[in-house]
């Protein structure tokens, strides 16, 4: 297993077509890990691009950590991996917390971000749509894990487990929620609107997190923002769709 | 200890065998001795192993079968739902396809 060690953290990557002259790196969001991308959307990109997929601490099969999930601590951990990788800039790509935490990187290290992706990422002024993080319960988290589209299969027992001991950890052991909440302007932060790079906004036109897409477009100066069909849960949905568009964008000029 | 071979004339069950080995590592030897591990068994509804586990299956695939095989490849072309209900005899046919 391919993994890194972090200053603070252990990280689990994945790289595909380590030959290629540019990169894309990939974050996942919370409470999932980078299988969202492994299958079908990163194979899509790296017929072009290098791509480096990783699991952010506390998800998948990097380490624990109990604290530091607020988006300048994910930014720094970011940039450390790209030291570690010796990468000079890469292409950004983040979904709904990743996209939080490539908004703040691409804020913070202008320099080592190309071009921006953002998919589905929420405004964290809107308590309801982040509102994930506080409804956790035994009885809720099973209605969240078979409510998930495209997982057709009830999960066994055995998943059911792996899952509760990952929101139980996150939630409970870890200072994620308190950290989300202390981003609760991040949207409206003059960060938001300095972010000088050429950005791709993907938003599921059903999705909750729409008006935030339409947001970050007024905010970013050179945005576009791409409607798909689905609601949050895009990249489950659309991958290919979502592949192709990032493929298209990033490689745009090249 | 993952190991870049260069099978040639391996036979189903061979390849079966190096399966069932590479899901002890990924799942845990504690949970494979429950389980009745055949061609037939799928990841999920089976064996259990949820997304991030069929991706560290799949790169001891990628590193024991070498590049005789695009396993990555090959799954890309299905859906989240068509990999999640694979079972191993698709793999086993895919892997013997291809050496």
């Amino acid at each position: 297993m391919p993994v890194v060690d972090l200053q603070h953290t252990r990280i689990h990557l994945q790289e595909m077509n380590t030959g290629a002259a540019e990169t894309v790196l990939m974050i996942h969001g919370m409470f999932t890990n980078l299988s969202i991308y492994y299958f079908n959307i990163a194979p899509i990109l790296a017929q072009r691009f290098h791509v480096v997929l990783y699991d952010l601490k506390g998800h998948g099969m990097s380490g624990k950590s109990s604290h530091g999930y607020h988006l300048q601590a994910m930014s720094d951990e970011l940039m450390e991996l790209l030291e570690v990788l010796q990468l000079d800039a890469v292409h950004l790509a983040g979904y709904s917390y990743g996209g939080l935490i490539a908004l703040k990187t691409a804020a913070r290290f202008p320099q080592k971000i190309k071009k921006l992706a953002v998919i589905e990422s929420p405004d964290p002024y809107e308590q309801e749509t982040m509102s994930i993080v506080d409804i956790y319960s035994k009885e809720l988290l099973l209605h969240f894990i078979n409510g998930q589209p495209g997982h057709a299969l009830q999960p066994g027992k055995r998943q059911l487990e792996r899952r509760h001991r990952m929101y139980e950890f996150l939630l409970k052991e870890s200072s994620i929620r308190q950290d989300m909440q202390q981003e609760r302007h991040f949207f409206s932060s003059e960060e938001i609107t300095a972010i000088p790079h050429e950005t791709l906004l993907i938003y599921g036109a059903s999705s909750d997190c729409a008006p935030a897409g339409r947001h970050l477009q007024e905010k970013i100066n050179r945005s576009r923002l791409l409607l798909v069909n689905g609601d949050h849960n895009i990249p489950v949905q659309e991958p290919m769709t979502i592949g192709h568009e990032l493929k298209n964008f990033f490689e745009t000029d090249l | 200890m993952d190991q870049l071979t260069q099978p040639t004339n391996l036979s189903e069950q061979e390849i079966l065998d190096v399966l069932k080995q590479f899901i002890t590592e990924v799942i845990g030897e504690e949970f494979v001795e429950d389980l009745e591990i055949t061609p037939q068994s799928s990841f999920t509804k089976d064996l259990e192993m949820d997304s991030i586990e069929i991706v560290a299956f799949s790169e001891k695939v990628k590193a024991h079968f070498g590049r005789n095989i695009d396993f990555t490849g090959w799954l890309s072309n299905m859906d989240l739902d068509e990999i999640i209900q694979l079972n191993l005899g698709d793999i086993t046919k895919y892997i013997r396809s291809c050496l």
